[in-house]
């Protein structure tokens, strides 16, 4: 043991089989994904339970198999820490799992020394739900945005060209035929902006999937 | 060119006045209002008809009677921009060979038919057309009418985007 665990042991009056238990419980309970890479070979030397669910392979398959095959898109030469001696700290990475989904993490690398050895100890969260979450909000604000632009806007035209026809009528130069038609025109455009709504809150309906509760999911499809 | 809603038909006629003035020959592209309508509007305002050529997409899409007239061109629904697209090409080549210059009224109201991205395709469409056969153009939409990334995309293949004042 080394002095300071030595030292650890003694300020916590817990014993180093009892502290090495310890840490083995929180290396395999931890709700983040952590795999142990030898930097000399760039082979995985260990890795939690977690990081086995995230990156979809077991233990067995990871473990002295290299780290670019799994975690890191970098190629043979151009790791990020031992060749090009970048830092990764909570840095967003998508990966490619073992059952070929797209998978966004937040991933650290931090050097570590264990008996007198360098390792590099990858950690990552799977923040896949969240960037979800993100695009969702993105494409719900484009769909509002484009609300606006193909119902708002329009209508305020049509509020304008209402009041137009109103004053053509008004001044008795106009036949009753073009003001049939001016009529007409508008009257089509306000229903191809319903058409419009009906179209957008579909979307909106279709791409927010299992957020909206099934029932009035399905009354928004209008099914 | 923007204008608010409440000024988007003095637009109309100012920019037309102006067209005339520079000795050019305007197409206006009307998705808005029937030619026989426009054509009354512009009489009122001292515009002389025969001065203008007009494809006019919403008599039909009103259900009125498309009266025979050189000078314009009926699209059957403004949505319909295959035949929008031929009606330029054609209506440009039968144009007499001074200064041309498109006018379309407006691209807020065709949003109405079409969404946003591929109104922008069709006016990419239309400007590139323009530039090779050296007419001038001039697209009338509301402000705050169009989505910023359409209106910078916009900006990219157009010369100005000018703010109208009366």
């Amino acid at each position: 043991m080394d002095q300071k665990n030595k030292t650890i042991c003694q300020i916590t009056g817990i014993s180093s089989e009892i502290q090495n238990s310890l840490f083995k419980e929180v290396f395999d309970r931890i709700q983040t994904g952590i795999i142990i890479v030898d930097p000399d070979t760039h082979t995985i030397v260990d890795a939690n339970p977690l990081a086995e669910q995230i990156l979809g392979s077991t233990k067995d398959h990871l473990i002295n198999h290299v780290c670019h095959e799994f975690i890191c898109p970098a190629k043979k030469g151009a790791c990020p820490i031992t060749d090009q001696n970048s830092a990764i700290v909570n840095t967003e990475r998508v990966f490619i799992n073992k059952k070929g989904e797209k998978l966004a993490i937040l991933k650290t690398v931090a050097k570590a020394k264990i008996n007198g050895k360098e390792y590099l100890i990858e950690s990552f969260v799977d923040i896949s739900d969240r960037k979800t979450a993100d695009d969702r909000k993105v494409a719900l604000i484009g769909f509002m945005n484009e609300s606006v632009l193909r119902i708002r806007r329009p209508l305020e035209l049509t509020k304008m060209n209402m009041q137009l026809i109103a004053d053509q009528v008004k001044t008795g130069e106009f036949e009753s035929e073009e003001i049939r038609m001016e009529l007409q025109i508008q009257a089509n455009n306000i229903n191809q902006m319903i058409k419009n709504l009906d179209e957008l809150v579909r979307m909106v309906a279709e791409e927010r999937g299992v957020e909206i509760p099934k029932k009035f999911r399905e009354f928004l499809l209008g099914k | 060119m923007l204008a608010p809603p409440e000024e988007i038909h003095a637009m109309n006629i100012a920019v037309i006045k102006k067209i005339l003035e520079h000795g050019c020959t305007p197409l206006i592209i009307t998705v808005n209002q029937p030619f026989k309508v426009l054509t009354k509007i512009y009489t009122k305002a001292g515009i002389d008809s025969s001065k203008f050529y007009v494809i006019d997409t919403v008599t039909q899409y009103s259900g009125g009677v498309c009266e025979n007239n050189p000078r314009v061109k009926y699209i059957n629904n403004p949505s319909n921009l295959t035949d929008l697209g031929i009606a330029i090409s054609e209506i440009l080549k039968q144009m007499p060979d001074t200064k041309k210059c498109i006018m379309f009224d407006s691209v807020s109201m065709l949003l109405i038919h079409i969404p946003s991205a591929t109104a922008s395709k069709f006016f990419h469409f239309v400007v590139n057309k323009l530039k090779l056969s050296d007419v001038s153009g001039i697209f009338l939409c509301v402000e705050k009418g169009l989505d910023p990334v359409i209106l910078s995309q916009m900006s990219s293949f157009v010369d100005k985007i000018v703010d109208f004042e009366t």
